[in-house]
């Protein structure tokens, strides 16, 4: 069997046990999809009358803003995902049960890959349900199969780059607790963004800010894909982001895990 | 010395307790005020605009929704403040100074004034942090020595209704940890009432929820005495929801305290 197999057949069974993880302990889950739906329920039937009248002339109120605040909410979801995986390889990393993987004759990186495509099937359930719950209460895409398709691999692209961040973020903090806290500024960044509200409507610190973080060509480039907004340089923007972030933490992920012994 | 002498007295010690406590613990007085501070500022220079831009009316924008926004903050601050008293009491209950004040000879009650009274300090001075920072970002009350009074007493009888309740909620919880969970729905009021968006935007039902919960007629109260929005009967049905709530949780407080067995 080649490295490359070998390498692939181990990571499969990680993910396996990524899986099971999620199955026997649903709470997690349950609770990394609700936090996203209450805030699409808070900011439409709540804010949304109040902020769709706000989106500027021929913007109709609640029904508009739904279809707006969706994809920054998909963004919160990724980012809630995010800070699970980097709780639960902070877990791994105490709990010891590394050391016994770092004895046994596996592919390294094969634990660190099977927590991020975890990671990966666990965001599109989540995803998933709160495309659902906005579908529900007023979500009107106008997207076609191909649109949906594409907008699919972006959130996976996000979802990739961040999980590989957290992952980092799970391996560097001293304690789980340490490591639930590492990645929040990832759940804050879509409301300093284009998530919530155009970055145009906030003032010129703000937004340059907001304008220039990597959520925001993501949002975009989500919200031009799913409602036919123009997408401009976001789709490019947004690739470019996620490959380095991707780049940057599985390189960082990697090098901690193998200097812990 | 009388019975009234002996509570007062005893009343100003654990009072004293609990002001020493803030002063050598100041992370949690920090963080009481952080929370609403952060969300002022969210709301104005994040979501401001459009928010002003859709209240409607001759509004301007981000200016309108900072006056807008501040009592709903305000309130925010009170609920945050009586989560930590929630959390304060439950650790006294929790690790038995309570049972060593028993055996000593003080009014019993007084271990809860002091935690009353104390929070109620605490909001005050959180509040002032507040309304500082809000004055900063663009809040401009058109309110007089007198209007400024009043809402400093609205704001006093909120934050002395909603103390005794955290006080009770921390008496039946089990743990700090259930202690600190208890009063988050306080925390939420402000959102699902006329905190951050006016009650006619909304849904029927959500509407319908948030006119009658009691943080809207305390918050219109208060917009009203600084921004010289008509106040109506909304006065009136805060100072009954203040009322209530502050003679429910006593004595539900009270008889919690005096069943406990942790003596």
């Amino acid at each position: 069997m080649s490295t490359l197999s070998l390498a692939l057949s181990d990571s499969a069974t990680m993910v396996r046990r990524q899986v099971k993880h999620m199955r026997r302990y649903p709470s997690l889950t349950l609770q990394l999809i609700g936090v996203p739906v209450l805030f699409l329920l808070l900011f439409v039937y709540v804010f949304g009358g109040t902020l769709g009248d706000g989106l500027g002339p021929g913007s109709g109120g609640r029904g508009a803003y739904v279809d707006y605040v969706t994809p920054g909410i998909l963004m919160m979801a990724v980012a809630a995902v995010a800070q699970g995986t980097a709780i639960s390889v902070a877990m791994d990393m105490t709990e010891g049960i590394v050391a016994r993987f770092k004895s046994m004759a596996i592919a390294r990186v094969s634990v660190l890959t099977g927590h991020v495509l975890g990671a990966v099937l666990q965001t599109f359930v989540a995803v998933g349900a709160v495309v659902a719950v906005a579908l529900a209460i007023g979500f009107r895409p106008n997207a076609n199969v191909v649109e949906w398709l594409a907008a699919a691999g972006v959130v996976a692209m996000v979802t990739f780059a961040l999980t590989w961040m957290s992952v980092a973020m799970g391996l560097v903090a001293k304690t789980v607790e340490s490591a639930s806290n590492l990645p929040m500024p990832l759940v804050f960044l879509p409301f300093l963004g284009s998530g919530f509200v155009p970055t145009d409507s906030m003032p010129a610190g703000l937004r340059w800010f907001a304008e220039y973080q990597p959520f925001t060509p993501i949002i975009e480039t989500i919200r031009g894909l799913l409602l036919g907004t123009a997408i401009g340089t976001s789709g490019i923007a947004a690739t470019a982001w996620c490959a380095g972030i991707a780049l940057a933490g599985y390189l960082w992920a990697k090098r901690l895990y193998n200097r812990q012994s | 010395m009388t019975t009234l002498a002996l509570a007062v007295r005893d009343s100003g010690t654990m009072l004293r307790r609990n002001l020493l406590r803030m002063r050598r613990y100041p992370s949690l007085t920090f963080m009481l005020i952080g929370m609403p501070v952060i969300f002022l500022l969210l709301f104005v220079y994040v979501f401001g605009g459009t928010l002003g831009n859709g209240l409607g009316g001759p509004s301007g924008g981000r200016a309108a929704y900072a006056n807008y926004v501040v009592p709903g903050i305000l309130l925010m601050a009170i609920a945050g403040t009586a989560q930590g008293t929630a959390l304060s009491v439950a650790m006294d209950m929790s690790e038995g100074i309570v049972a060593r004040f028993r055996t000593m000879a003080i009014f019993r009650p007084s271990v809860l004034t002091g935690h009353v009274l104390g929070a109620v300090v605490q909001t005050m001075l959180g509040l002032a942090v507040v309304v500082g920072v809000a004055l900063l970002v663009g809040f401009r009350p058109d309110a007089g020595a007198v209007e400024w009074a009043a809402a400093a007493g609205v704001l006093a009888m909120t934050a002395f209704a909603l103390t005794w309740l955290s006080v009770a909620l921390g008496l039946v919880a089990d743990s700090p940890e259930t202690a600190s969970n208890l009063p988050m729905p306080l925390v939420l009021l402000p959102f699902l009432g006329s905190g951050f968006v006016p009650t006619e935007s909304m849904p029927t039902a959500v509407r319908w929820f948030a006119e009658y919960q009691p943080f809207t007629p305390i918050m219109e109260t208060l917009r009203g005495l600084l921004l010289g929005t008509g106040v109506g009967h909304h006065a009136i049905a805060a100072v009954a929801w203040c009322a209530a709530i502050t003679a429910v949780c006593f004595w539900w407080a009270k008889a919690l305290y005096n069943r406990d067995t942790t003596s």
